[in-house]
């Protein structure tokens, strides 16, 4: 039996359906993103797991027991919010203490945790700031700390890195799995972020319109999506002849799908392709090897794997 | 930000002049030494200073008016912040109703407050009581105190007080240690606003105040109908020494430029 279980979990809001039918069980440990566009119903999930938003139907059980039965306030989960959500009249220590002093933990053990835990995000030395004193990738860390220092049964994190800048955010990213994988909290992450859930997670649920498309570890739902909508939403695709094709899997051969190259884009680590054929317009992404590579408007051949 | 052009700076100039320009000429002519309101003066006095000491009634009628504005300013902050919690964040029937209802003394001419209070206050008998006037204030400034708390009410966001509530939080402490800590800010600048605006009631007060519960306004309105001394300009630049010194220290302790515009951004220590 599954740690964490969603068990046909409704939620309709006046006669639409946010969140429809959803299942899934997640084990003890592990990491699973809900991954989707806005509007997919990840967030609706999240916020029934923790009590915010009442279910119209369906069950969500912790190990074993009722979590819709219980209130919000003694379901012993920790969230790190979009906006952060710290409390801007405490200091971090305070705010991170807050969950303690709620369980009645002494003074003591409470400061010995605080500074633990502020340690394990790299914020030791910023206990008596207030949280506008700080970066906002250093708020995150005070909310990721104060989410964790309660030992979570389960860690939420809704739409966590979306408001830090795209260099932080990767390296965020890193510092995050790290840290979860030391404290070893079973996590849900809600992102609408392909690679922060690709990155981050052991399995990613590809949601739409309130359904999950496909649950699986995110190698397995790139490598074979289960529908179009996964194909598309998990970077990009190309469909060609009724056949789903990643661009990077395209080489330029002697034979193959002739064509043209419309364009040619410089990234850096690789080039990326768009090429005229009698199938349509194919998207192809070559490693940069320092290799001559064909030029806009040079005739080629498009050759992959599993191509008649 | 863009910088103001000569043509704004010098209408600016002109508008701040035409606001300041009475304040300034009541201070001025405070210091008179003659008999009359000479404006302009040259030759300086305190004599209607010393004056003010030979009119205990004016003294009674200031701390008769300071009392009124801050009792009245805090039973209506008192009834806003549940008022506003709940117009402010949750949808149900009657909530326009309710925000009308609260925001109606605001519509009621003052002249027509005070004959329908004086009435009501006589039929129950706290005709002319301080009593009386308190509730009639609390009427007038409640509107006042509302707007402030409403504007940080609806400005707070909601998912802090969720994150105290997942970190094991019960709704009363949710209430003590993060939602009144963090519309404190609009509450002082409505109780403040509300307090100018009980301190500087007249029309209404007129009706309702007896020989014994003068405000300060009416003890002045009765005094300029019988003399016309500088008197009154020497308690009127006491009252605004005294609106001065208590806008720097509200400024000092929570910056009074997001207290007016009300905010909710929670100030620290």
């Amino acid at each position: 039996m599954p740690f964490l279980e969603l068990e046909k979990l409704t939620k309709s809001f006046g006669g639409h359906n946010a969140v429809d039918g959803l299942t899934l069980g997640v084990e003890k440990g592990e990491f699973v993103a809900l991954l989707g566009p806005s509007g997919c119903g990840k967030t609706t999930t999240l916020q029934m797991i923790a009590g915010f938003v009442e279910p119209t139907s369906g069950a969500i059980r912790l190990g074993g027991k009722d979590l819709l039965a219980m209130k919000p306030a003694k379901r012993g989960l920790g969230i790190v919010f979009q906006s952060y959500a710290l409390f801007p009249h405490m200091t971090v220590a305070e705010n991170v203490g807050f969950g303690l002093e709620m369980q009645g933990v002494t003074a003591a053990e409470r400061r010995t945790r605080v500074a633990e835990t502020l340690e394990l995000v790299g914020l030791g030395t910023f206990a008596s700031r207030f949280p506008r004193q700080m970066s906002g990738g250093q708020q995150q860390r005070v909310a990721l700390a104060r989410a964790l220092v309660i030992r979570p049964q389960v860690l939420l994190l809704d739409e966590p890195l979306s408001n830090l800048d795209a260099k932080l955010r990767e390296g965020m990213q890193i510092e995050l799995r790290q840290i979860q994988r030391t404290v070893g909290t079973t996590t849900i992450l809600v992102t609408h972020d392909q690679a922060e859930a690709m990155a981050l997670s052991d399995r990613i649920v590809v949601m739409n319109q309130g359904k999950a498309e496909q649950i699986g570890p995110p190698h397995e739902a790139y490598e074979r999506p289960a529908t179009a909508f996964v194909a598309n939403f998990l970077g990009k695709t190309n469909l060609v002849d009724g056949a789903s094709v990643r661009p990077e899997r395209i080489s330029f051969a002697a034979a193959g799908l002739a064509g043209t190259v419309r364009t040619r884009i410089f990234q850096g680590n690789h080039w990326l392709y768009q090429v005229d054929t009698a199938s349509g317009l194919v998207t192809v992404i070559r490693q940069n090897t320092g290799e001559a590579m064909p030029g806009e408007g040079d005739a080629v051949h498009l050759l992959w794997e599993g191509r008649a | 930000m863009s910088r103001n052009g000569p043509l704004a700076l010098a209408y600016h100039t002109l508008f701040v002049a035409f606001m300041l320009a009475p304040i300034l000429v009541v201070c001025w002519v405070a210091f008179t030494p003659e008999g009359f309101l000479s404006f302009p003066t040259d030759r300086w006095s305190l004599r209607w200073f010393e004056a003010i000491a030979r009119y205990p009634e004016f003294i009674s009628a200031f701390w008769r008016s300071l009392w009124l504005g801050a009792i009245s300013s805090a039973i209506a902050v008192a009834i806003s912040v549940p008022a506003a919690l709940a117009i402010g964040r949750y949808r149900f029937r009657g909530r326009e109703a309710l925000t009308a209802l609260f925001m109606s003394p605001l519509m009621i001419p003052h002249l027509v407050l005070g004959i329908a209070f004086l009435r009501f206050f006589t039929q129950i008998g706290l005709g002319g009581t301080f009593a009386g006037l308190v509730l009639s204030h609390i009427v007038v400034v409640l509107p006042f105190a509302l707007r402030l708390t409403l504007a940080s009410a609806v400005g707070l966001d909601r998912s802090i007080e969720h994150a105290a509530v997942s970190l094991g939080a019960s709704e009363s402490v949710v209430l003590r240690r993060i939602t009144l800590p963090l519309v404190l800010p609009g509450l002082v600048s409505g109780w403040a606003l509300a307090f100018i605006n009980s301190f500087d009631e007249l029309t209404m007060t007129v009706f309702i105040a007896a020989p014994g519960t003068e405000t300060l306004p009416v003890r002045m309105f009765l005094y300029i109908q019988d003399n016309i001394d500088p008197l009154v300009t020497s308690v009127s630049a006491c009252v605004i020494a005294v609106t001065v010194v208590a806008l720097v220290i509200l400024d000092r302790a929570f910056g009074l430029e997001r207290m007016l515009v009300g905010r909710s951004a929670s100030h620290g220590r």
